[in-house]
């Protein structure tokens, strides 16, 4: 089995680790990670009611994408730092709950799905001639962001 | 009657007794709570960095405020309803974590920073509009909800840690 094997080498906490060592670690940068994810859905929602002409409909798409692209990234990079950071804590653990597992599948399909065929949504070429599947692609984006939160919640049992 | 006694009567109530007993009325309410976080929050945050000038230059400060004052609002209303039932479902153990009041007061003082950008900077919104950069009073509102959003977070998480 590919899990068992994964399972396998995933090393235990290490002692030194300040979130193995202090209880009060893991809740700091829960909350970064938290405000981290409301910005992130901040600025995907912006441009996901854009996409589906609901909200800013003056504005051109490509160009709303560009403005939101830096706060897009830092809301990615925010997660990318402080999410591996809270897994660091109990590895063995984590890999063992669904949830878990389950969030790193949305988390992945999230962000592909962002990078391809959003990002295809909001290319300078679609303003003079927006895609047909545009509203389509906004709702699955809202979807997936959404099935992401909900897994990342389960972690935790709520 | 004491705020001690009312959460005491309060937790007797049915309504309270099956949000506390239930197996899904809790999980439900957080999750929904959660969610009207990050989407009126998110959208709160964008609208603070836009008046910054942070976020959105080339979109006029009133689209960016006003067009998702709907979203806003509606996420608001449901952050308060499922936080008011969060808080019944157990107001004795609410009532003495000191997280969960200073969470109210950082809400309060965030409604009130929010009432005083809309009756003051933002009422002469037509003037800079347009502008990258917000004047330095609306920033100064703006600066401030963002603090305030901040330390909501925090503090609202760490309730459950105290």
């Amino acid at each position: 089995m590919l899990l068992a094997h994964i399972l396998q080498g995933v090393p235990e906490a290490l002692p030194l680790n300040p979130i193995a060592r202090w209880e009060w670690v893991f809740p700091v940068v829960e909350a970064i990670h938290i405000c981290g994810f409301t910005l992130l859905v901040g600025t995907v929602v912006i441009l996901d009611l854009r996409l589906l002409g609901i909200s800013l409909r003056s504005q051109p798409v490509s160009r709303l994408a560009k403005e939101l692209a830096p706060w897009i990234w830092t809301g990615i990079l925010i997660q990318l730092t402080t999410g591996p950071y809270l897994f660091s804590g109990d590895p063995r653990e984590y890999v063992q709950i669904t949830a878990f597992r389950n969030k790193m599948l949305f988390l992945v399909v999230a962000l592909i799905f962002h990078f391809t065929v959003i990002r295809r949504a909001t290319a300078p070429a679609a303003d003079s001639a927006p895609l047909g599947w545009r509203k389509p692609a906004a709702v699955v984006s809202l979807g997936l962001w959404l099935c992401v939160l909900l897994a990342g919640m389960w972690i935790g049992n709520l | 009657m004491s705020l001690l006694r009312f959460c005491e009567w309060l937790s007797r109530t049915p309504l309270s007794v099956s949000l506390r007993e239930g197996t899904y009325e809790y999980p439900v309410l957080l999750i929904l709570h959660v969610i009207s976080i990050a989407v009126f929050g998110g959208m709160a945050v964008m609208g603070n960095l836009r008046v910054l000038g942070l976020a959105m230059r080339g979109v006029p400060v009133s689209q960016v405020i006003g067009q998702f004052r709907a979203w806003k609002w509606t996420g608001f209303v449901i952050l308060l309803i499922t936080g008011t039932l969060l808080a019944m479902s157990d107001p004795m153990e609410y009532y003495g974590n000191i997280m969960f009041w200073i969470s109210m007061l950082i809400l309060l003082l965030a409604g009130l920073n929010a009432m005083a950008f809309h009756f003051g900077a933002y009422r002469t919104v037509a003037a800079w509009d347009s502008a990258p950069l917000a004047p330095v009073n609306a920033r100064r509102w703006a600066g401030i909800s963002l603090f305030l959003w901040i330390a909501l977070i925090f503090a609202g998480r760490a309730i459950a840690f105290f």
